[in-house]
């Protein structure tokens, strides 16, 4: 044996005689890694416990935590803490809530926005969906719906802009309106409801037309061939087998837009106007002043995600699906 | 035969139950070092957990099993010196052939000029030589087991474990294979640990066939013994084709013994069972077994009979016997199928080898 | 399906397509407007907005500083994203589904609570609002995608490879690095594209856990604040294409994975 054979053994990466051994060779036979994972391997249930240490914790401190915080704080009377002053425990950020007009309008304006939206978004969508399940070959339905994928990677910002482009009183739907000679006089699209459900509809439209294509997709040409032996009619064939087989499809695309579209700051902001202040900003209003509103802007948070995830809940109970979970 | 080889393994009357189903009862066996041992068997069996508590995939409820001295009972697959050729292969597809044969040579810490050495010779030695850099998905099925059988041998292990390896290559391919399978353990030495549930693979391939039927072992012994002396109607049943005959005995002598069967007088062997008159035995005659005959032959335990029914399957032919005067007396033989065209409808006569009527420790 | 119903269906379909396009087109096009001001109709043409952005420093900032966040949270979110889908994946205990639907959490709660909670989380833990905020409220965020993901990729492993890998003497990490994650690198590499563009363009965490220092998103919005201009369009334009870029290489890459390479 040389001097570098003893160097290169005692460095446990060769062997006297093999040549250089790998990483996880030299890994598996060093004697510490043995004993640790002789201890920490030993019952199948410890290596279970391993396994689960860090997700558990991080499901419960990270994704659990904030939620469970935001309830916290809103139950205090002021946050962050003033100095030397002990935060006590009150009702009164929920009770604001219930006190004002002030509050409460913006709060069912949104919900009564996001269904209406939603309904909106589902009605529009639906027929491109179904285009793209039915009558298109499995081929080109990845293309085509790759197009329309396109424009949602942008992002919300860019994409609300591009809205705000379209619908100004310079923008190019008034353009083509003056220049049809329709108008003399833009008309004032920007910073109404309608300006705002576009731009959210503009948004959403694809967590609406995902799930739609994938129920579309599930159901089974034949069944509406059997339905056609049977002597169905195009629209009774739609509306008897097609409509009822997408109800999942429904389902999760209702409820993603629902929960997205209550949850929009920037793009109400940016599109809507006094009169159509929604609940986000209502909340955000708290956070972005003064440090002492954060317990009735959490409070105000606590309501509403109660209230979507309720409506949430409820919707998808009626439509026959159980669990939280996003599972297709 | 045991006498001349070493015992590897001893399953030590290991059970495995899941939930309220006993997988595996009691199950106590020797297996020598160099044999090649398959256990057969249908679905549910048993032998493909036995097989799985050998490779430490799964854990015995009862019992120990000491491999070549040491007691591994508990210890996890990657501890124990036993490897495994699984039924889907499990070829490792971002790897190459060479890396895939390589793996287990690698996690002993072995180096790499001993590594590629030993793994070059095992693909020459399996007729895969050059092969070292492609991967899985361009190889064919044969290959592909090869190359598994390449990786589970490298590390050199105590014993090999094969899952119904032939399991997805068609029929001419299975034949080939066998033999190959059978020449490679030969050469290798290596105890070979065998699962099926295709009894002609077994009877080709095995030293010795354990025959397994809901977690008990039915019989144990070598290909002929299986199939010349079978103990149960299961085992008479699983492998080859046979006759099962119900009767009561009439009397016996020395080890011959004549059962009433339909109103039949059958002369048969009592192979060490000693049945009182008048019990009820069910006995195996094996289709190949029966002879046929257009005039009486000379043998003692000639049967008449007609003919009732014709099955030309090629290369025999299998005729259903109608021996006595009730319904269920019909005797089922294959004859070569050229004699079974000279052979008259309704006269003609059935003989055997006593030594092949044998009887069944099951009793009707 | 008749070929009047199936005509009537592609021009749905190319309607949507056009109603989906055109906002964009058009704000491609304004970047090219020779005026300070936006509006139609366009009468002069001018390359110089464009160049602008590649020479202000500011803006260049901004790219970067949401281009390291992306990359930073995505990091974090595979990494922890795939722990959890080897946890949830092959075993099965009592309680899973609360911790499935905990998985999920993050991604079915509306934005502003979601960012509203995180700023409070953050102050708790004594978090200055910043780059770290952002970063941890991005991994926060993306995690549920990066675990569905790698859950749907590992389902599909044979249970007969880990076996194997385990059965040539391989413990649990060396058979999870060995021959699990190769098998998961299509998923983690969909999963992580998606990652970087669910980070790049969120506005609402980044603007509530934000400092000084916005990401692109957020300057995006103070300068439309301020009013509009065709500065914007420019930025906004290479945003488009950037982001078009990583969704198309997402999707190549996860096409491949149900391919099943």
């Amino acid at each position: 044996m040389t001097q570098t054979d003893i160097e290169q053994a005692e460095l446990g990466s060769a062997t006297k005689d093999g040549g250089k051994r790998s990483l996880w060779g030299a890994l598996l036979t060093n004697g510490l890694y043995q004993s640790i994972t002789e201890t920490l391997f030993k019952t199948q249930r410890r290596q279970f416990v391993l396994l689960a240490s860090f997700p558990l914790f991080w499901v419960f401190f990270a994704h659990l935590g904030p939620i469970v915080e935001m309830f916290w704080i809103s139950f205090l009377d002021s946050y962050p803490p003033t100095a030397g002053q002990e935060p006590r425990f009150t009702f009164q950020n929920w009770a604001a809530f219930f006190n004002e007009q002030i509050f409460i309008i913006p709060y069912f304006r949104t919900l009564a926005f996001a269904t209406v939206l939603t309904f909106s978004t589902l009605v529009i969508t639906y027929p491109v969906a179904y285009f793209l399940a039915k009558h298109v070959s499995r081929k080109n339905q990845l293309l085509l719906l790759l197009l329309l994928l396109i424009p949602f990677w942008v992002g919300e910002i860019v994409r609300t802009y591009a809205i705000m482009i379209l619908l100004g009183n310079n923008g190019a739907v008034n353009l083509i309106l003056r220049w049809l000679g329709l108008i003399e006089r833009p008309i004032p699209f920007m910073y109404t409801s309608f300006s705002l459900g576009m731009g959210i509809i503009y948004l959403t439209a694809l967590y609406m037309l995902l799930p739609l294509y994938s129920a579309l997709e599930k159901i089974p040409r034949n069944y509406l061939e059997a339905g056609a032996d049977l002597g169905a009619g195009a629209w009774t064939r739609f509306r008897r087998i097609t409509l009822p087989l997408s109800r999942e499809g429904i389902a999760s695309g209702c409820t993603l837009v629902f929960l997205i579209s209550t949850g929009y700051y920037a793009t109400p902001v940016l599109l809507g106007g006094p009169s159509t202040t929604v609940f986000a900003e209502t909340i955000a209003g708290f956070f972005h002043v003064a440090g002492d509103q954060w317990p009735t802007g959490a409070a105000f948070s606590a309501i509403m995600l109660i209230t979507t995830l309720a409506i949430a809940g409820i919707f998808l109970k009626l439509m026959g699906r159980d669990g939280k979970g996003m599972m297709q | 035969m045991s006498g001349e080889r070493d015992v590897i393994v001893h399953l030590d009357k290991i059970t495995k139950r899941f939930g309220k189903t006993v997988a595996v009862d009691r199950l106590d066996m020797q297996i020598m070092a160099g044999e090649f041992v398959t256990f057969l068997g249908p679905s549910g069996c048993g032998k493909s957990t036995t097989l799985r508590m050998l490779g430490g995939f799964e854990t015995p409820d009862e019992g120990r099993i000491v491999l070549d001295g040491t007691d591994v009972t508990r210890l996890p697959p990657n501890r124990r010196d036993v490897n495994m050729v699984f039924q889907d292969y499990a070829l490792f597809p971002h790897m190459t052939v060479g890396q895939n044969v390589a793996f287990g040579l690698e996690l002993k810490g072995k180096g790499r000029s001993e590594i590629d050495r030993r793994t070059g010779e095992l693909l020459e030695f399996l007729q895969l030589g050059g092969f070292e850099e492609r991967t899985p998905d361009q190889l064919s099925g044969g290959q592909r087991q090869r190359v598994a059988l390449a990786r589970a041998l490298a590390p050199d292990p105590k014993l090999l474990l094969l899952d119904e390896p032939l399991g997805a290559l068609d029929a001419k391919l299975r034949a080939q294979v066998q033999v190959e399978l059978k020449d490679i353990q030969k050469r290798t030495g290596k105890t070979f640990f065998f699962v099926t549930h295709d009894q002609d693979e077994a009877l080709t391939m095995s030293d010795r066939i354990v025959v397994m039927n809901a977690g008990r072992v039915e019989q144990a012994g070598t290909p002929e013994d299986l199939y010349f002396r079978p103990v149960s109607r299961f085992v008479a049943e699983f492998i080859g084709e046979t006759n099962l005959l119900e009767g009561k005995v009439r009397g016996s002598d020395a080890d011959a013994i004549v059962i009433d069967w339909n109103g039949v007088e059958l002369r048969g062997s009592a192979h060490g069972h000693r049945p009182e008159p008048g019990e009820n035995v069910m006995a195996a005659l094996r289709l190949e077994n029966v002879a046929c005959h257009p005039d009486k032959p000379a043998a003692a335990n000639a049967v008449q009979g007609r003919i009732v029914s014709r099955l030309f399957k090629g290369s025999r032919t299998a005729l259903d016997i109608r021996v006595g005067e009730r319904d269920d007396a019909v005797i089922k033989a294959y004859v070569d199928a050229a004699k079974a065209q000279g052979l008259p409808q309704d006269h003609l006569w059935i003989s055997w080898d006593i030594e092949r009527l044998t009887l069944l420790k099951d009793s009707a | 399906m008749t070929r009047h119903t199936r005509i009537l269906m592609s021009v749905i379909y190319g309607a949507f397509v056009v109603y989906l396009f055109v906002p964009l087109v058009l704000m491609v096009l304004m970047g090219f407007k020779d005026s300070k001001f936006i509006g139609f109709p366009i009468t002069s043409w001018t390359m110089d907005w464009y160049l602008g952005v590649f020479q202000d420093t500011e803006v260049l900032t901004v790219f970067a500083y949401s281009m390291t966040i992306a990359v930073s949270s995505t990091l974090l979110s595979l990494a922890i994203g795939t722990w959890i889908a080897a946890f949830l994946g092959p075993n099965r205990f009592r309680g899973k589904l609360i911790v499935f639907a905990l998985t999920c959490l993050p991604a079915v709660i509306p934005g502003i609570i979601s960012a509203i909670s995180l700023r409070i989380f953050a102050r708790l833990l004594d978090i200055e609002p910043g780059m770290l905020a952002i970063i941890l409220g991005h991994t926060v965020h993306n995690v549920p995608f990066v675990a569905l993901v790698v859950m749907a990729r590992l389902s599909t492993q044979p249970k007969s490879h880990v076996e194997a890998a385990r059965d040539l003497g391989a413990d649990s990490v060396v058979a999870f690095f060995r021959v699990t994650l190769p098998y998961l690198k299509p998923a983690l590499i969909g999963a992580g594209i998606f990652c970087m563009l669910l980070s790049f363009d969120d506005f609402v965490r980044a603007f509530f856990l934000g400092g000084y220092q916005p990401t692109l998103p957020v300057l995006i919005f103070a300068m439309l604040r301020s009013g509009m201009s065709p500065e914007i369009n420019a930025i906004s334009t290479i945003v488009l294409i950037l982001t078009a870029v990583l969704g198309l290489w997402a999707e190549r890459s996860m096409r491949r994975l149900n391919k099943g390479a």
